[in-house]
């Protein structure tokens, strides 16, 4: 674990440079001007874009705002998958800064989850953990842990702090010296092609006779259809920053 | 993929086959829809309410009042069986749907459920909270993030509330492991929903119970015959009635006190 340190750092703190262009719809007293940011690509939109609301929202008039929601290219941005996630899936092809609008109306009920607070965002990002350690341990590890355990890994999300969230994760990324592995992978793989949001299904990290699976056993066994690896297709790990690890530790 | 749990996917959709099956007889509106690619899917099913409705009771379905009202575009099943008492506006009429669907990863199946107005305005979790009978209101208030919270549908991608799936085999565990002792099949199905059903404006007529037990091809391979009084549910049965009564965290406790009734 220690020597794929760096890898890890460098996942954690993978930068997208973003561009902010309010909606021109939206009603305002004067010009908006466009705000610049490096967002994280483990962390969420909702989370890291208080400066954005509060720059957009200064030209604005308070009956004129509700909740704020972002798209790109005419696609709601779902404020639940990492930001990474969302940009390699959506706009990994185009020109650097990533160029999103900014509503502040009409959300898309159909489309987006609502985010009231960032207590939903921790809701959702520690369900995301503990099916991760379902998977991983049958829940044995996460449930071990103490509250303030918890609450250390959401902390060293939101505050952007990679010793003190792996502190943590660390305990989620071990197994015991007798098995090979998880006892099952976390994943998910998504796909612009497919209506469904993304494939996630039981695999198991050795096989019956003790081989070790590789990421292309897992496509092989879950996606078949992505045959060749030109296709577009992207696959996340939860929690996030297992990615590189994943690739490194199974190709 | 080996199913080592007592509720792999496979038996999952078996369990969910013979709820159909029942949910025809009865016209009860459940069906399934395979997903787009069919290596899986998921059980639904759609009703309409009137809000604050007044009360109607109807043969049959629980003590707790829900009116249903004939609406123009009522879908399946016909609602010929309840007496049309007044008509209302179509912003007061609301649908929800019910969709089952397995989690893989708790290995335990999932309600998600929506609701709109017939113009497609859906409801917020407060309004949901609303419906909620007071008898579950003061549990799930305890904690609504932890028990009902707004999540990605993981077939259609769109925005449901989902009853959380990790506290579900708490309870649905000791009814199994009864059922498996005394050898008598149990629909996972028609248990678990009878139980979560409830606290979100689900109802289960009680003759899902008896079916569960009188089904064939049943999951343990028996398939002698057996007395009446040895297939009555008397689990089910007050299983259901507890529902009704208590709040969903005494029920484990109510069936495990049951044990001693069902014989094991």
């Amino acid at each position: 674990m220690t020597d794929d340190k760096d890898v890890l750092r460098d996942v954690w703190f993978g930068r997208i440079p973003t561009c902010f262009t309010l909606y021109q719809d939206e009603i305002t007293e004067r010009e908006a001007e466009p705000y610049y940011l490096l967002l994280p690509r483990v962390s969420y939109l909702t989370l890291v874009t208080d400066k954005v609301k509060k720059h957009f929202q200064k030209v604005m008039r308070q009956e004129d705002i509700s909740e704020i929601w972002f798209e790109y290219e005419g696609t709601p941005l779902k404020w639940h998958y990492p930001i990474g996630l969302l940009f390699d899936l959506l706009a990994s092809s185009s020109a650097l800064p990533w160029n999103i609008t900014v509503h502040f109306k009409s959300f898309p009920e159909k489309d987006l989850l609502h985010c009231p607070s960032k207590d939903v965002i921790e809701a959702h990002f520690m369900s995301c953990v503990k099916e991760a350690d379902a998977l991983k341990h049958k829940s044995q590890v996460i449930n071990e842990m103490q509250k303030k355990d918890h609450k250390q890994l959401w902390m060293g999300l939101q505050n952007d702090r990679f010793d003190q969230f792996w502190a943590i994760n660390r305990k989620l990324m071990e197994y015991p010296a007798e098995e090979n592995g998880f006892r099952y992978i976390p994943f998910r793989i998504y796909q612009t092609t497919t209506e469904r949001p993304f494939i996630q299904k039981l695999f198991r990290p050795v096989s019956t006779d003790g081989q070790l699976h590789t990421l292309g056993d897992l496509l092989k066994e879950v996606c078949p259809s992505a045959v060749a690896p030109e296709e577009m297709w992207f696959t996340w790990v939860m929690p996030k920053s297992d990615v590189l690890m994943f690739y490194l530790s199974y190709c | 993929m080996e199913e080592d749990e007592f509720f792999g996917e496979k038996t999952f959709q078996h369990y969910c086959a013979e709820f159909i099956k029942h949910s025809q007889k009865i016209g009860d509106g459940w069906e399934w829809r395979a997903s787009k690619d069919c290596s899986d899917g998921y059980m639904c099913k759609t009703h309409f309410q009137v809000k604050n409705g007044t009360a109607m009771s109807h043969q049959g379905t629980s003590a707790h009042v829900q009116t249903f009202l004939p609406v123009e575009e009522a879908v399946d099943p016909p609602l010929d069986d309840f007496e049309v008492t007044e008509t209302t506006t179509a912003a007061e009429v609301i649908k929800y749907e019910y969709h089952v669907l397995y989690s893989c990863s708790y290995q335990v199946p999932v309600l998600y459920f929506r609701a709109s107005f017939l113009d497609g305005r859906p409801l917020a979790l407060k309004d949901i909270w609303e419906g909620v009978h007071e008898c579950y209101k003061m549990r799930l208030l305890q904690g609504p993030w932890d028990t009902i919270t707004q999540q990605e549908h993981p077939i259609l991608g769109q925005p449901f509330f989902v009853l959380h799936p990790c506290k579900t085999s708490e309870f649905l565990i000791p009814v199994l492991k009864n059922s498996r002792k005394i050898n008598r099949n149990v629909n996972y199905i028609t248990s678990w929903l009878s139980m979560v059903g409830p606290a979100v404006g689900l109802n289960l007529p009680l003759s899902y119970a008896t079916a569960a037990s009188q089904e064939e091809g049943n999951v343990s391979g028996q398939g002698k015959k057996r007395s009446l009084h040895s297939t009555f549910p008397v689990a089910e049965i007050l299983g259901l009635f507890c529902i009704w009564l208590c709040p969903p965290c005494w029920t484990q406790h109510f069936l495990s006190l049951l044990s001693p009734l069902t014989g094991h």
